[in-house]
C-alpha cells in the first residue's frame, strides 16, 4: 500500500508508540507498546440487520474503477468485498472483518522469514494504520494465514488463484466507508479494548453466544 | 438494452436432466425490464399455448430477479416468481385446465444471487422422477439428488442445504411439504420466512419434484453509466439515511403497524370478513409484538427500512423462534381467525412458514371452516373431530398440520375456499372469500369497494391485495414487480430518483417517463390477454357475495354494504380506461397494437 505523507503523519499521531516499534519488531508490537492505539470497524451486533449495504459500499470503495482516465467507485460486487455478513438459522446476521488482532495469528502463521532490515514477513502489519498487508512479492501462497484466520478468528482472509490473501480490511484509509454507510449504525471506527465483547473469534461462536442470548 | 444485464436466462429441463444457458432477447428487457414482467414475457413464450395443465410438465416455472437487483439500491432485492396458475379457473371452463397468469414476489437475497451468477432468469420446465435440487455456482449448474430433503420442513432445510453446501454464501429458495403434497397454495421460501406465497407458484416446484434452487455468484452486469449510477447511488442511500417518520414507522413496526391501524378503519379481515374491526387488536399489534416477541430487525438486500423482524414466542407452545408477525400473517391467523394470544398467533405463522403454505389462503380456509362449523354446515366428523372455533389456537395447528400432510379433511382444505364451498353447498359460497378461486387478502372490502374491491377483482392473478384499484396504480404496481423494488419502498423512488433514471445510468438507455409507464400497461395488458385465452372474461372479475350481503355489525364501516349497481359502474369506468371491451373484457385492437402486444395468439 502506498501511503501519502499526510496519511503518515496522521498515524503518527494516531499511535506513535506502536508505529515505532512495528518496524522492529513487525508482528509483536502492541502488547510491547503499552499503549493500545489499534483502531478498527467495531460491530454492534445488536443493531445489524443483515442488509449488507457494508459489502456493497466496501467493495465499491476497495476496489474502484477507471472510467474514461476518472477513478470511480466500483459496482458494488460483495463478492469483492472485506466485510462479509454471515446469515445464521435462527436469525441472526454476522458480520465480521479483519478484527486487526492484537496478537495477529494470521502474520504468526507466515512462514516467510522477517526480513532482516524491516522485520516484516511477508504478511505484516501497516505502519498507519496497523491493518494488515500482504508483499506480494514475497508471498509464497501457502495460504496458512488464511487456515489460522479461519480456525482462530473471522475468517476473513480470502486467497486468490494464486494463494495470495486476499480481503484484509483496509480501513478506507482511515475513512471506513461501510461505518460511514451502515443504515443502522451498527459499524463504528473506533479504538479496540480488551473488553470489548465479540470480538477474535469465528462467526460461527459469535452467533452461537448471540443465539443463547436471543433465542433461549 | 446491453448494459446492467446478463442477458442470459438458464434452462432446466427436468425430465431428461438437461441445463442450458440461452440468450435473452434485448428486445424483452425493453419492453418488460425483469422480475414480473419479463417472466410474464417468457411464460408466453415456454406455454405451449392455452389450457396448459399447471401441473403438467410443460407449465414453466420461472425465477426471474428484478431489473435492478443485484445492485445495491436500497430494497432493489425483489424475485418474482412467475407460472401459470394451478388454483384459479373461470366461470364458464373452456377448457379442463384453464387458468390465470400466476406471479408471486419475494425479497430477500435469492434474486440478487441469481443476477451475480450471470442469469436475468432460471427456467424450469419438465418434472423430475426423483426430488431434485438444482445448484448453480457461476457457470457450473447441476440436479442434485434431494431424496433426503423430501418431506423436510422449511425450516429445518433451510439449515440441512447450508450443512450440504458447506459456504454460507449460497442463497437457496425451496418448497416445504405442503406443496411437495400437493397443497394448492404452497408458497416458495427463502430464509425460511420470506415467502412468495401467493398464487401457487410453490405447488407448480412441488409438482416438478423440484426441492429447491441454490445460487452462488460472484459476477456483476456491467454497467452504461458508472459516473451517473455512482451518483445516483449515493443520492439514494443519503435520502435513506436521512432521519424520516416512514423509515422509522417501518423499522419499528413493519407491517405489522397496520395490524391496528386498519381495525380502527374497519378494513381489516376479521371472522372471516364477516367484521372488519377486532376487539382484540391491541394484544396482537405492533407495540405487543415489540414487547413480548420480537427480538431483532431484518433487512433484505441493501434495504434500510429492515421491516421484517425475527422473533421469540414462549407460553404454552414452548421456544419458538420465527420472523413475524406481519399484517397479512398476522390478521390472517389472528384477528381473521379471532386469535389474540399473540405466542399462539406466533407459532401458527411458523408451522405454516414450515410446511411452506401460503398464509392468506390459510387464513381464509381455516376462517371459512370455522364458520362452516358455527353455522352447523359441517360436523365435527367432516373435520376429522378438529373443533375449529373462533379464538382457538390449538385447533387451528392441528388443522394446519392436516393440510400440510393433505391427510383427512386436509386433503379438501388444501384445495382451497372455493372447492370447500363447491362440496359443502348450502350456500357458502357466499361466504367463501375468493375472486377466480384466489383467496382474498387481509384488507377488508366494505367501505372500500373503489380501492381494495376493485384492486381484488381486477387482479391477473386471482385476488390481490397488491394490485392497485385504478389502471395507473396497478401499472405501477407491476413495474416495481419488474423492476425489483419492493413496493414498500417506493415513496423513496420518485423525482431525481426515479426509477427510469436508475435504469437508464445501468442500462445506458434513454428511457422516458412515459416509456417507463407504458411498460407497465404492456406487463398489465399481456397477463389480461393471457388471462383472456383461457376464457377469462369479465364475469370473472367479481367480489364474494358477502361484500354485498353481509355489513360489519361493530366499528367505522358498520351497516355499510357495497351496491351491486355502483360496483358495475365502477368496472365500466375501469374497462373503459383500461380500454377493454366491456362486455367480451378483451383488450381493443388499438390498444394491442399501441402496446406491441400484436404478437399473442389469441
Amino acid at each position: 500500500m502506498k501511503v501519502s505523507r499526510k496519511d503518515f503523519i496522521k498515524g503518527m499521531l494516531l499511535g506513535s508508540a506502536g508505529v515505532a516499534v512495528t518496524s522492529q519488531l513487525g508482528f509483536m508490537t502492541f502488547s510491547i507498546s503499552g499503549t493500545n492505539s489499534i483502531k478498527a470497524i467495531v460491530i454492534d451486533y445488536s443493531k445489524c440487520t443483515g442488509c449488507r449495504t457494508c459489502e456493497a459500499v466496501c467493495s465499491a470503495s476497495n476496489h474502484p474503477v477507471s472510467v474514461a482516465g476518472e477513478a470511480l467507485p466500483g459496482a458494488g460486487n460483495p463478492d469483492f468485498s472485506n466485510i462479509k455478513v454471515w446469515h445464521f438459522n435462527p436469525p441472526l446476521d454476522i458480520p465480521v472483518t479483519c478484527f486487526l488482532c492484537e496478537d495477529a495469528p494470521c502474520i504468526a502463521a507466515c512462514p516467510v522469514k522477517p526480513d532482516t532490515v524491516t522485520g516484516r514477513k511477508a504478511l505484516y502489519r501497516d505502519d498507519v494504520f496497523q491493518t494488515i498487508q500482504n508483499d506480494l512479492n514475497r508471498c509464497i501462497g501457502c495460504q496458512s494465514c488464511a487456515d489460522a484466520c479461519r480456525e482462530e478468528r473471522g475468517g476473513v482472509i480470502f486467497p486468490d488463484d494464486l494463494g495470495q490473501p486476499q480481503r484484509m480490511c483496509t480501513l478506507c484509509q482511515g475513512n471506513p466507508q461501510c461505518v460511514k454507510f451502515c443504515p443502522y449504525e451498527a459499524l463504528s471506527f473506533l479504538e479496540i479494548t480488551p473488553d470489548m465483547p465479540l470480538r477474535m473469534m469465528t462467526p460461527e461462536k459469535i452467533n452461537q453466544l448471540l443465539a443463547e442470548a436471543y433465542y433461549q | 438494452m446491453k448494459f446492467g444485464i446478463n442477458g442470459q436466462l438458464l434452462e432446466v429441463d427436468l425430465t431428461t436432466r438437461t441445463i442450458s444457458r440461452r440468450a435473452i432477447p434485448e428486445s424483452y428487457f425493453e419492453a418488460f425490464f425483469g422480475g414480473r414482467g419479463l417472466g410474464m414475457r417468457l411464460l408466453y413464450d415456454y406455454l405451449p399455448g392455452s389450457g396448459t395443465d399447471p401441473f403438467s410438465p410443460e407449465n414453466p416455472l420461472l425465477f426471474v430477479p428484478g431489473l435492478l437487483c443485484g445492485f445495491p439500491f436500497p430494497s432493489a432485492s425483489r424475485t418474482c416468481m412467475v407460472t401459470k396458475s394451478p388454483i384459479t379457473s373461470p366461470f364458464k371452463k373452456k377448457s379442463t385446465y384453464a387458468s390465470t397468469v400466476s406471479y408471486s414476489n419475494m425479497g430477500g437475497f435469492i434474486g440478487p444471487e441469481i443476477k451475480f451468477a450471470g442469469y436475468d432468469a432460471i427456467v424450469v420446465t419438465g418434472k423430475s422422477e426423483k426430488p431434485v435440487y438444482l445448484f448453480i455456482e457461476d457457470d457450473r449448474s447441476e440436479l442434485r439428488d434431494a431424496e433426503k430433503f423430501w418431506g423436510m420442513g422449511t425450516n429445518d432445510f433451510d439449515k440441512a442445504i447450508m450443512d450440504e453446501l458447506g459456504d454460507r454464501r449460497f442463497e437457496t429458495a425451496y418448497i416445504g411439504p405442503g406443496a411437495e403434497h400437493g397443497v394448492l397454495f404452497g408458497s416458495v421460501l427463502n430464509t425460511a420466512a420470506r415467502a412468495a406465497g401467493r398464487g401457487g407458484t410453490g405447488s407448480v416446484m412441488g409438482s416438478k419434484r423440484l426441492k429447491a434452487i441454490a445460487v452462488r455468484g460472484t459476477g456483476m452486469p456491467p454497467i452504461g453509466r458508472h459516473k451517473a449510477y455512482t451518483d445516483l447511488l449515493k443520492k439514494t442511500r443519503v435520502s435513506f439515511m436521512a432521519d424520516s417518520e416512514s423509515k422509522n414507522d417501518w423499522r419499528y413496526g413493519g407491517t405489522a403497524n397496520a395490524i391496528e391501524f386498519s381495525s380502527n378503519r374497519g378494513s381489516q379481515a376479521v371472522k372471516n370478513y364477516a367484521e372488519g374491526s377486532f376487539v382484540g387488536v391491541k394484544n396482537i399489534n405492533a407495540d405487543a409484538a415489540r414487547q413480548q416477541v420480537w427480538k431483532r430487525d431484518l433487512a433484505c438486500y441493501a434495504c434500510q427500512l429492515a421491516c421484517k423482524k425475527s422473533g421469540f414466542a414462549k407460553g404454552a407452545y414452548g421456544g419458538v423462534v420465527h420472523e413475524g408477525i406481519e399484517y397479512e400473517t398476522g390478521t390472517m391467523l389472528g384477528a381473521n381467525l379471532m386469535i389474540d394470544d399473540l405466542n399462539g398467533l406466533h407459532t401458527l405463522i411458523e408451522l405454516a412458514d414450515d410446511y411452506g403454505i401460503d398464509i392468506i389462503s390459510l387464513g381464509n380456509v381455516l376462517g371459512f371452516l370455522t364458520e362452516c362449523r358455527e353455522k352447523g354446515l359441517i360436523t365435527n366428523d367432516f373435520l376429522d373431530g378438529i373443533e375449529l372455533q373462533w379464538g382457538q389456537v390449538a385447533p387451528a395447528l392441528e388443522m394446519i398440520h392436516k393440510i400440510g400432510r393433505m391427510e383427512g379433511v386436509g386433503r379438501v382444505a388444501s384445495q382451497g375456499v372455493r372447492h370447500l364451498a363447491e362440496l359443502i353447498g348450502q350456500h357458502s359460497s357466499d361466504f367463501a372469500i375468493h375472486v377466480k378461486g384466489h383467496e382474498l387478502a387481509a384488507w377488508n372490502v366494505n367501505g372500500y369497494a373503489k380501492s381494495i374491491g376493485m384492486s381484488y377483482t381486477t387482479a391477473n392473478r386471482g385476488a390481490c391485495h397488491m394490485n392497485g384499484g385504478k389502471p395507473k396504480g396497478q401499472d405501477q404496481s407491476a413495474l416495481r414487480d419488474s423492476v425489483g423494488i419492493c413496493s414498500f419502498a417506493a415513496s423513496w423512488y420518485r423525482d431525481d430518483l426515479h426509477p427510469a433514471m436508475l435504469i437508464n445510468a445501468i442500462t445506458d438507455s434513454n428511457i422516458s417517463i412515459s416509456d417507463y409507464d407504458k411498460v407497465g400497461e404492456r406487463i398489465f395488458n399481456l397477463e389480461k390477454l393471457m388471462n383472456f385465452r383461457e376464457g377469462f372474461n369479465r364475469q370473472d372479475d367479481v367480489l364474494p357475495e358477502r361484500f354485498f350481503k353481509d355489513a360489519h355489525t361493530i366499528g367505522p364501516q358498520k351497516d355499510v354494504l357495497i351496491s351491486r349497481a355502483e360496483f358495475e359502474l365502477i368496472m365500466d369506468e375501469y374497462y373503459a380506461e383500461r380500454g377493454w371491451n366491456p362486455k367480451s373484457s378483451r383488450p381493443e385492437e388499438e390498444k394491442i397494437k399501441m402496446l406491441g402486444l400484436d404478437f399473442v395468439q389469441l
